[in-house]
This record gives structure tokens, C-alpha cells and sequence, in this order.
């Protein structure tokens, strides 16, 4: 086989792939929007653009997306806060610094569901160890899943809980990556270690700072499993964000074309968010 | 510009020992060289001085005063890395200024500053780029200039050229030597490279394991190593070391018999290492002349290094180029007294007298 068509017959491969897996899936999602159905057996009916405005014209989309957002905000910020934090910690040299190093890592190996209901019985109302410890010290009892601002609290620290592993692990590969000798130069030019900080090690975590960012935005923004295990989008909506308003449009309303739309929207959305960001930031420094 | 005085500066990372004790008074304006293997202890040392190392026993001083607790920051030292250590995502003028604006200089002093060093060298038309656009002979001239701008009491380099090429490595060097000239500062330089110790030192500091094995100008441990180590190290190519054994005023080794020069006070029988730069060998006929077997020739260019043998003694012999000699030939040989170095083989230290006028050449 000549060089061309073994490069020809790679690519094909791939693209076929990416068709059936990506391509495929998100163009039938798509033409859904278009169309009325109440299940995936009747017969669908043309539509037009009536999902659409039929969702956007109701209080519950918008509550989504704003959801949506701080969810995302939240957890992000904490996520890439700590996890540098405990990264800027797990790069320096203590005993027993490997271990650590281990353990830090185990909440990003459990499975949500286990995370979820470990959370859920720290928090419960008469047996759960947190609330026993803050009715310890005095403070009163928070009804976690009740009140819209506890919920929203709550999925987001479970989520910080969750992934904030992947963070600190991300940023210890980079900071181990960080030549020593700049440090020993920026003592040498007179710095103190807030000043190491912002000048050498946030600069030169800058790329995969950008790359953490995007990827934990996207992944946190079509978040299902630990709200919907948590609170289900409740307590009256005050954690639904578009994911779960779309699941729940498709097979809990019965209203499948209402559901692919506002996946759509979602889908519309980020991919925006995404290219403003590379916009922004671009990967390549130079 | 200021002296530095290293006062029996020990350093030991738990049990293990990587510096046993420097003592050394490095003039103002004096520019020193640290020269050994890896390993030695030479960048260890450097790094004491410019407290980027804690010192486990011992004191500092940097003209004058006690720097052994103080931060790298506060002893007025600048470096310079092996690795250029430049920071990437700022510009050259960035880096330059860097420095400065730490300690808060006023913003024109800092521009005269960091012009004035790109102009000394030669970075005017980089000031604005970022380090991975410069080559790696610029980003070293860079280097320089960020620890040039601090007009710092002493310079302090850590193997600068190690990571040239070998051309850049000799144009970098003469810049080097040239910087010095014009800035008068008192510079410390660790190297594994004799030839970079030999041509920029006033001083060299020969080290192994951790201790110090001999200080002194360039031309003095070449003349006069102190110590069997000191003669393998310095020169190139190696001094040819002859094991043996005193003999009536002679060294024994095999079937050869080399007179050695007066002053050996030692008993007969002792066992000695007799230390003969390849370029000292003394090649024609002569009363007492033995003879070497050529094996391998090796042109330098100016000049043939011959590979052979003596009465079974394996010799290296330096002399003007030459295309008469062939493997398998036969010269005639003599090692002359005045420039042969005797060596205890027990203790390794050298023994003849340390006057002997080894090495230099007479008037013409």
C-alpha cells in the first residue's frame, strides 16, 4: 500500500468512527428538537421551531440556565482554587509525602453514587455525622436539601469534594515540571514566596490552568449524576440546570421534542462559551 | 565589589558529607574558579555562597560581612544558572529588569540599567522578545546581563557555558573574561572544564569528594599539583603517572630507570608515582635515552600525540606536529629531572621540593 492510502484509510477509519459515535447521535438529537413526540415509538410530528419557543419562553428554562451557571462558577473556582492549593502543599517535601500524595486522590476514585449517599448520611437529619458535630458546637441544624440555597451548596460541595483530586493531581504534574533553578533565580532577584507565587509558578501553570478551566466548565455544565442523585434538580427547581431540565422534559414530561431542544440550546451554548474562551485565552502563549 | 571569605564552610545532608570544609579569601575584584568532576562538592560550595544552600558549619562573609544566615536576596550576589534559569513568559527587557524592580528601583534607573547591560552585550535587538526566541547563546548573554544589572558585590556562576556548543563555548568564554575586565567585580565560576578554569581564573579551586585539593593561579597547579589527583586533572593531554620505586636517587619501574630530580626525601625502596606531562618528554637522541615503540598516533593539528610504550611502561609523548612517525615506529626519549612531579603512592601527595622549576620554559 502506497503512503497516501495508508494516510487515506486511517482517516476514513477515524472519521467513520467520530460519524457513528459523535456525528450521528448529535444530529439525531438535534432533528428531535423539530419535531413532536411523546415517545420514541409514535410517530413524530413536524414541529418547526415550537420546541424552541415554546422553552424559552418558559421561567423554568432561564432558572436552568442561571443554574446551570453558578453550578458551574462554583464549583469551578473552588475546584481550581484548592486543587493549587493542595497541589502548591503535595509539591513540597514532608514524610510521608507519597502516601498523601496516594490519598489525596481516592475521592476521585469512588463512584458518584457512593459519594452521594456518603454525603447523604453525614447530613442526615438525626444520625449524620456533620449534623451531630454542628449541633455539637452550637450551630443549628441546616436542612441540606430543603432550603434552595442549602441544595445548591450542597451539590456544589459535593462536587468540589469529587473532583477537586483531578485539579490538584493535574496541577502537582505541573508544578513538578516547573525548572527549580527559576525559583533559586527569583530568590536570588529578590522575591518573597507571594511573589514566586504570581510571578513563576502561576505563569508557568498557565496552560494547563486554561485547559483545567474549559475542560471542568464543559464537564460540570452537562453534570448529571451527582444532582440528580442528590437532589434531583429540587428542592422546586433551585438545582435544575439545563441537563436535568432536559432529562426531565424527555422522559418525565413525555415531551421528547421539548427535551432534545433544550439540550440543543445547551449544546449552542457551550460550544459559544467555548469558542469565547479560546478567544480569550489561546492555548498557544507565543 | 567586595572580598569573600568562606571560613571552614562544611556542608552534610544528613550523614553524608558533600562539603568537608572550605576555607578560601577571594579578593576583591578576584575571579575564582571552582574545578572538579561531578560530584565534587564545587557547585555545593557555590550555592553556600550564594544562600541558595544552608551551610551546616562554618561562616560566610561578602565584603566584610557575616552573610551565613542571610537570604540569597540579602547578600548582594547575583548567579548565574547553567540552564540560563530566564523567565519564559517575560520579555528579555522583563528578565533584565526583573531584578530591579524587586527591590523597588526607581523606574528610570532601572531603564539606564537594563540598557546599558544589552548594550555591553549586545541584546538590543531581543529586549522585547521572550527567552524561547533566543538561541541558546543569546539567552546565556541574557543571563549574564540579569546578574550584570545588579551591580552586584559578586558574581557568581554555576557551569554558564555547559550547555553550548563547543564554538559558542570559547566566544561566550573570551565574553566572559572580557565582562570581567571591564566590571572589576569579584566573580566565583564553578566548571568541570579545565580549559575554562585555566584561561578565565586568577585563581583555580581544584576539589574532589568534598575536599579541597589545591588552590592556587592557573600556571601554579599545572607547574606544581599538589597531589596525584591534581595532576591527572589538570592538563590535556593526561599527565602520564609511572608507578616505582626509589633507587639510588632513580625511579624503578619495570625495565625503565628515570633519575629523578634532587630533593626527594624519602627511603630507598619507597614506593612512588612519578607524574610526566606528555608535552615535557624530551624527544631526540641523547646520552641516556630510551626508547619509546610507538602504538597509536593521534594528529591534534599542531601538534602528534604518540601512544606507546617504554620498557613496558605505557607513555603518552607530545610533540610538534609530525608526519614522520608511523605506528611501530621507534623513537628516542628522555625525561628531563627538572620536569618530572614525585608523588607518594601511599599518601598520593607530592613530594618533590616545591620550588622545582617544573614546567617553564627557559628564556630564550
Amino acid at each position: 500500500m502506497s503512503s497516501k492510502a495508508t494516510i487515506y484509510s486511517f482517516l476514513i477509519l477515524g472519521l467513520a468512527v467520530t460519524a457513528l459515535l459523535i456525528v450521528a447521535p448529535v444530529v439525531y438529537a438535534v432533528s428531535l428538537s423539530f419535531y413532536q413526540m411523546d415517545s420514541f415509538v409514535g410517530a413524530p410530528k413536524w414541529a418547526g421551531l415550537d420546541n424552541y419557543t415554546r422553552m424559552l419562553s418558559q421561567w423554568v428554562f432561564w432558572r436552568a440556565l442561571i443554574n446551570g451557571f453558578i453550578y458551574s462558577f462554583g464549583t469551578i473556582i473552588f475546584q481550581v482554587v484548592l486543587g493549587i492549593g493542595f497541589a502548591l502543599v503535595l509539591n513540597q517535601v514532608f514524610p510521608g509525602r507519597n502516601i498523601v500524595r496516594g490519598l489525596s486522590i481516592l475521592p476521585y476514585l469512588l463512584p458518584t453514587v457512593v459519594v452521594v449517599l456518603t454525603f447523604k448520611w453525614m447530613v442526615d437529619g438525626s444520625i449524620g455525622v456533620l449534623t451531630t458535630m454542628m449541633s455539637a458546637v452550637g450551630l443549628p441544624q441546616v436542612q441540606w436539601f430543603e432550603s434552595p440555597g442549602a441544595a445548591m451548596a450542597s451539590v456544589i460541595l459535593v462536587s468540589v469534594w469529587m473532583w477537586t483530586p483531578f485539579v490538584t493531581t493535574t496541577f502537582l504534574a505541573a508544578l513538578q515540571t516547573v525548572p527549580s533553578s527559576l525559583y533559586e533565580a527569583a530568590k536570588v532577584d529578590g522575591t518573597n514566596a507571594v511573589q514566586r507565587f504570581f510571578h513563576i509558578t502561576l505563569p508557568m501553570l498557565k496552560p494547563i490552568l486554561t485547559v483545567i478551566v474549559l475542560l471542568r466548565a464543559v464537564w460540570m455544565f452537562n453534570k448529571f449524576d451527582v444532582i440528580w442523585l442528590l437532589t434531583q434538580g429540587g428542592p422546586v427547581g433551585a438545582t435544575e440546570h439545563l441537563a436535568i431540565l432536559s432529562y426531565r422534559q424527555a422522559f418525565g414530561q413525555f415531551d421528547i421534542g421539548g427535551g432534545a431542544a433544550v439540550a440543543t440550546i445547551s449544546f449552542a451554548i457551550l460550544s459559544l462559551v467555548v469558542f469565547i474562551y479560546f478567544r480569550l485565552f489561546p492555548l498557544d502563549t507565543e | 565589589m567586595a572580598e569573600v571569605r568562606l571560613n571552614t564552610v562544611r556542608k552534610a545532608y544528613g550523614g553524608q558529607v558533600a562539603v568537608h570544609g572550605v576555607d578560601l579569601h577571594i579578593r576583591d575584584g578576584e575571579f575564582v574558579v571552582f574545578l572538579g568532576p561531578s560530584g565534587c562538592g564545587k557547585s555545593t560550595t557555590l550555592r553556600m555562597i550564594a544562600g541558595l544552600e544552608e551551610i551546616t558549619t562554618g561562616t560566610i562573609e561578602i565584603g566584610g560581612r557575616d552573610v551565613t544566615r542571610l537570604e540569597p536576596k540579602d547578600r548582594n550576589i547575583a548567579m548565574v544558572f547553567q540552564n540560563y534559569a530566564l523567565y519564559p513568559h517575560k520579555t528579555i527587557y522583563e528578565n533584565l529588569a526583573f531584578g530591579l524592580r524587586m527591590r523597588k528601583m526607581d523606574k528610570a534607573e532601572i531603564d539606564r540599567r537594563v540598557k546599558s547591560a544589552s548594550a555591553m552585550l549586545g541584546l538590543d535587538p531581543y529586549l522585547e522578545r521572550k527567552p524561547k526566541q533566543l538561541s541558546g547563546g543569546q539567552m546565556q548573554r541574557v543571563a549574564l546581563g540579569r546578574a550584570l544589572v545588579r551591580d552586584p558585590d559578586v558574581f557568581l556562576l554555576d557551569e554558564p557555558l555547559s550547555n553550548l556548543d563547543a564554538k559558542l563555548r570559547v566566544r561566550m568564554r573570551e565574553e566572559i573574561a572580557r565582562l570581567h575586565q571591564e566590571v572589576g567585580t569579584s566573580m566565583v565560576y564553578v566548571t568541570h572544564d579545565q580549559v575554562e578554569a585555566m584561561t578565565l581564573a586568577n585563581r583555580i579551586l581544584i576539589m574532589r569528594d568534598g575536599h579541597v585539593q589545591q588552590v592556587g593561579a592557573p600556571l601554579e597547579v599545572y607547574d606544581r599539583p599538589a597531589n596525584l589527583f591534581v595532576a591527572g586533572f589538570i592538563g590535556s593531554p593526561e599527565m602520564n603517572l609511572i608507578e616505582g620505586h626509589l633507587e639510588r636517587g632513580a625511579l624503578k619501574a619495570g625495565g625503565l630507570s628515570i633519575e629523578l630530580p634532587p630533593g626527594i626525601a624519602v627511603a630507598e625502596g619507597t614506593p612512588l608515582v612519578l607524574g610526566v606531562r606528555p608535552e615535557h618528554i624530551g624527544v631526540g637522541e641523547a646520552p641516556g635515552a630510551h626508547t619509546f615503540h610507538v602504538a597509536v598516533i593521534e594528529q591534534l593539528g599542531a601538534q602528534t600525540l604518540c601512544i606507546g610504550e617504554v620498557a613496558g611502561v605505557r607513555l603518552r609523548v607530545l610533540m610538534d606536529r609530525t608526519d614522520a612517525v608511523r605506528n611501530g615506529t621507534t623513537l628516542p626519549i628522555q625525561f628531563r629531572p627538572g620536569r618530572l612531579h614525585v608523588f607518594s603512592k601511599e599518601t598520593g601527595a607530592r613530594i618533590n621540593r616545591a620550588d622545582a622549576d617544573v614546567g617553564r620554559r627557559p628564556a630564550a
